[in-house]
């Protein structure tokens, strides 16, 4: 009897349970659900006009924060429509005005900037020529990633809405400087602090409405907009850090929307009903980096000679799925320099390879392997992230030139120790091409570049990289950047593999969808719309 | 001779509280990669930073964190805010980290809870029913579940759930709530996983007590065989409910695959993203929680045992009295 009552009640329990957890869609948290009393049929039309009017947006991080000078916020708030820069780079990478009217130049060190006065915060405040300068400063002083791109410029007021910008050096892009997405201009009066989203106040066509860290952002439409407004009402921004979850959410139709989607899985997405794939090359470009401090790649054949020796178009189907196109510059994946994609090493070419390893006293040996005075021809490849597949396809192809590559994969900290202490002979990487390029460049040719990891020394880039810096117009700066590409590619300090592929699940519901070489920052825009 | 008992054991339970955040706290600074570069969110893409800035910021957060001292001193300073319960900042977010795993502790304690209710009544019925048919079919067929389910990978199973779920059957909502509509799956999954464990428990349990002489002799009485295994049932219990905590425990801080795969917003899935960002203070909190909750619910336990077992608290009596007995025979030789 007693076993029968006892298995009684665990059956109750259990049936209790169960109706809890699947009838219930209350939350447990804080939120009270507003439609208690309304009947089904009622909450089935709202459900369907909420989900016309929601837009739902997933990736693998969201905003860390809500002030514009602690990174990662600004990139993911332009992103998602809630603030703005004054000048914006379009799809073709071409810079248009945003919050700005216009930017006239005046002189060699001089320009003025129009602002638009019908522009204002979501406070209401007027986006004035001071307002804006106050931003900037603000930026210019809390964030070492903008501080670059303003210390070349000092602003001053014309009036309420005209900017006077003086360089320091001639004939400076203050456009493509001022283009950056740390630069999102916000309100610098004394009531915005950027420690909440209640001392927020931007200019974008949403406003913050909730958020919750490493959750969840939410935003609705800002009535007060003084651009075209949009017609989604809501947008709510998910992290979601599994990558297959991420599939998963883009596959099961309830986002509209996924950012970072794993190379893998862009054939299973294709062919499901609910989503489609946006394939992007992203003005990133991956990157094989050499050691030129080590022994055999100092000598420049050698480098060239791995340069060769590699079949991007197999690489890029091996290793990145067949979503790409090769370049040979690194600039190459900046749509503003598509003309130099391709330059100096014509195709894959591996007895020229050989040659040149020949030449340079790296000999076969019986056992297919390379030898100078006894030492073999060895490379460790490092990867990160993703690219692990690619670095196996870069083994298989040295090897068969003779060398004994081998592959090491971790987290990026494994590959920045390596960089510290010399443990490497070549690494995958990808770095943004897109931005102020004089200074891009530095960064990876320059003796003291961040992204010269392989130490590589040599006068002439250094006196190319004056030219470019000196450069009087636009004109010949993109000409003088042209010239250094070409310089490198032909010297092979590095590799230049393709541009990384950003891949974005879009729901074939969602209209109005634009595809960007820097997707991360242009998902949201007035056009997007939700049909049925 | 109880309340000594009682004591002795809180002692213990400190001491492995205070090696493990030892172990925890070296073992983070061992890893490679500078946790100050992934708090600035510094890595391949960059431009370029004011090195100024950089060098100045880099030398704040290094004084904020400790990080300009030895491990010693860190471990020592981290120690004295952690008895005034300060776990310090997140590195990335900056919010402090009570109040971060404060904010995820219901979701995990929820998804936890019914995890263990789940994985209880199918480790039970299952365990107690395949007792009852040991040797036949039935008992064949429960242990060859029990290994495919003990040897499926986690995310395994999870994937394929949420595949089916919310790809195919669109019954599962993916976001990042944790909303009572949503804590069926995971938490079906979780208890899933963890019952061929207790199972297997609960079968050999059973299978020991009704083996025991006693149960022969009540049969022979002519007791109903109900009651019998009613009887034996009870007297297995008591291992099988130290499993129990023991796995809920082990629920608490474990759940790290399960909760980022249906991205819930718990315990596991906030130290998923702490470790991929090497955010210092927040995984050693996460860690020195998990740690503390297991030895917290491994005392109650043994605590429990102890005043309700009367053959635990004899025998334990008994090895402390052989202990001193040791100890006064060693002192009188010294003397001799």
């Amino acid at each position: 009897m007693k076993i029968r009552t006892g298995a009684a009640r665990l059956c109750a329990f259990a049936l209790a349970l169960s109706l809890l957890a699947s009838c219930s869609a209350k939350e447990y948290s804080s939120e009270k659900p507003e439609n208690e009393s309304k009947s089904v049929a009622e909450l089935k039309s709202e459900k369907a006009s909420q989900d016309n009017t929601k837009l739902v947006v997933a990736g693998s991080e969201i905003a860390c924060g809500v002030d514009p000078t602690v990174y990662p916020a600004a990139d993911y708030l332009l992103n998602m429509g809630a603030a703005e820069i004054l000048f914006k780079v379009d799809a073709d990478g071409i810079i248009k005005p945003s919050l700005a009217k216009q930017a006239v130049q005046l002189d060699d060190y001089t320009w003025k900037i129009e602002l638009r006065p019908e522009a204002v915060f979501w406070s209401k405040a007027p986006v004035t020529a001071e307002a804006v300068i106050s931003s900037l400063m603000r930026s210019k002083e809390l964030d070492m990633k903008a501080s670059p791109y303003l210390a070349d410029m000092e602003f001053s007021v014309i009036d309420d809405y005209t900017i006077k910008v003086v360089t320091k050096s001639p004939n400076t892009d203050i456009k493509e400087n001022l283009s950056y997405s740390q630069l999102v201009i916000h309100n610098t009066s004394a009531e915005y602090s950027y420690e909440d989203i209640n001392s927020a106040d931007y200019t974008g066509m949403y406003k913050i409405s909730s958020f919750e860290p490493a959750m969840r952002m939410t935003f609705e439409k800002n009535e007060n907009y003084w651009g075209k407004k949009p017609q989604i009402q809501t947008i709510v921004h998910e992290q979601i850090g599994d990558s297959d979850s991420r599939v998963m959410a883009a596959m099961s139709g309830q986002y509209h929307v996924v950012l970072d989607i794993d190379r893998a899985s862009c054939k299973q997405i294709d062919e499901s009903d609910v989503s489609h794939i946006v394939m992007v090359p992203g003005a990133q470009t991956m990157t094989i980096y050499l050691n030129t401090q080590n022994e055999a790649l100092a000598d420049y054949r050698v480098r060239q000679a791995l340069a060769w020796g590699i079949d991007r178009e197999e690489l890029i189907m091996l290793g990145m799925e067949g979503l790409s196109e090769p370049v040979i510059t690194w600039l190459g994946s900046n749509p503003a320099y598509k003309d130099i994609k391709n330059a100096f090493f014509t195709g894959y070419d591996p007895q020229k390879a050989e040659k040149l390893l020949d030449e340079a006293g790296w000999k076969l040996s019986d056992d297919q392997l390379r030898y100078k005075d006894g030492k073999q021809l060895k490379m460790l490849i490092r990867t990160f992230r993703n690219d692990k597949a690619l670095g196996e396809a870069i083994q298989i192809q040295w090897r068969k030139l003779g060398v004994n590559a081998s592959v090491k994969h971790g987290d990026y900290s494994l590959m920045s120790t390596a960089y510290e202490n010399g443990d490497w002979e070549a690494a995958v990487e990808g770095w943004g091409a897109y931005g102020n390029v004089v200074g891009l460049l530095k960064t990876q040719y320059a003796p003291d570049g961040a992204a010269n990891y392989g130490k590589y020394k040599d006068e002439k880039v250094d006196e190319l990289l004056k030219n470019l810096a000196e450069a009087p117009n636009s004109e010949s700066r993109h000409q003088a950047g042209v010239e250094l590409s070409l310089y490198i590619a032909e010297k092979s300090p590095a590799i230049y593999i393709c541009p990384r592929p950003q891949i974005t699940a879009v729901s074939n519901k969602l209209e109005g969808f634009v595809p960007h070489f820097r997707q991360f920052e242009n998902v949201v825009n007035a056009d997007l719309r939700i049909g049925l | 001779m109880k309340r000594n008992m009682i004591f002795r054991r809180i002692r213990s339970a400190l001491i492995t509280l205070l090696l493990s955040s030892a172990a925890i706290f070296a073992l983070m600074r061992f890893a490679p990669g500078d946790p100050i570069d992934f708090a600035l969110g510094l890595g391949p893409g960059d431009m370029g930073v004011n090195m100024d800035m950089l060098n100045e910021r880099k030398a704040e957060l290094r004084k904020q964190y400790d990080l300009d001292e030895n491990i010693f001193i860190q471990y020592v300073r981290w120690l004295k805010r952690v008895v005034r319960f300060d776990l310090g900042n997140s590195m990335r977010t900056k919010i402090p980290i009570t109040e971060e795993l404060g904010r995820r502790i219901p979701a995990t304690l929820l998804l936890s809870f019914t995890a263990l209710v789940i994985e209880s009544v199918i480790g039970l019925l299952a365990g107690f029913y395949s007792a009852l048919k040991a040797g036949k079919f039935q008992d064949g067929f429960i242990r060859i579940l029990c290994v495919l389910l003990g040897s499926l990978p986690a995310f395994v199973i999870s994937l394929a759930a949420l595949f089916l779920f919310s790809v195919k059957l669109h019954w599962y909502d993916i976001s990042s709530r944790a909303e009572l509509h949503r804590l069926w799956l995971p938490a079906i999954v979780l208890g899933i996983i963890g019952s061929p464990q207790i199972i297997r428990m609960v079968r050999s349990e059973m299978l020991s007590e009704l083996g025991k002489p006693y149960v022969s002799a009540i049969q022979s009485c002519g007791l109903p065989k109900r009651m019998v295994v009613y009887g034996a049932f009870r007297n297995a219990l008591l291992p099988i409910i130290t499993t129990l905590a023991m796995s809920f425990a082990h629920l608490i801080g474990g759940s790290v695959v399960i909760e980022s795969i249906f991205n819930w917003p718990g315990l596991g899935n906030y130290a998923m993203s702490s470790i991929l960002i090497h955010d210092y203070p927040a995984i050693q909190g996460y860690t020195l929680l998990t740690v503390a909750s297991i030895i917290v619910i491994n005392l109650i336990v043994e605590t429990a045992y102890l005043l309700a077992d009367p053959h635990v608290r004899r025998s334990e009596s008994r090895s402390l009295k052989a202990a001193r007995e040791v100890r006064t025979h060693e002192k009188k030789k010294v003397f001799n």
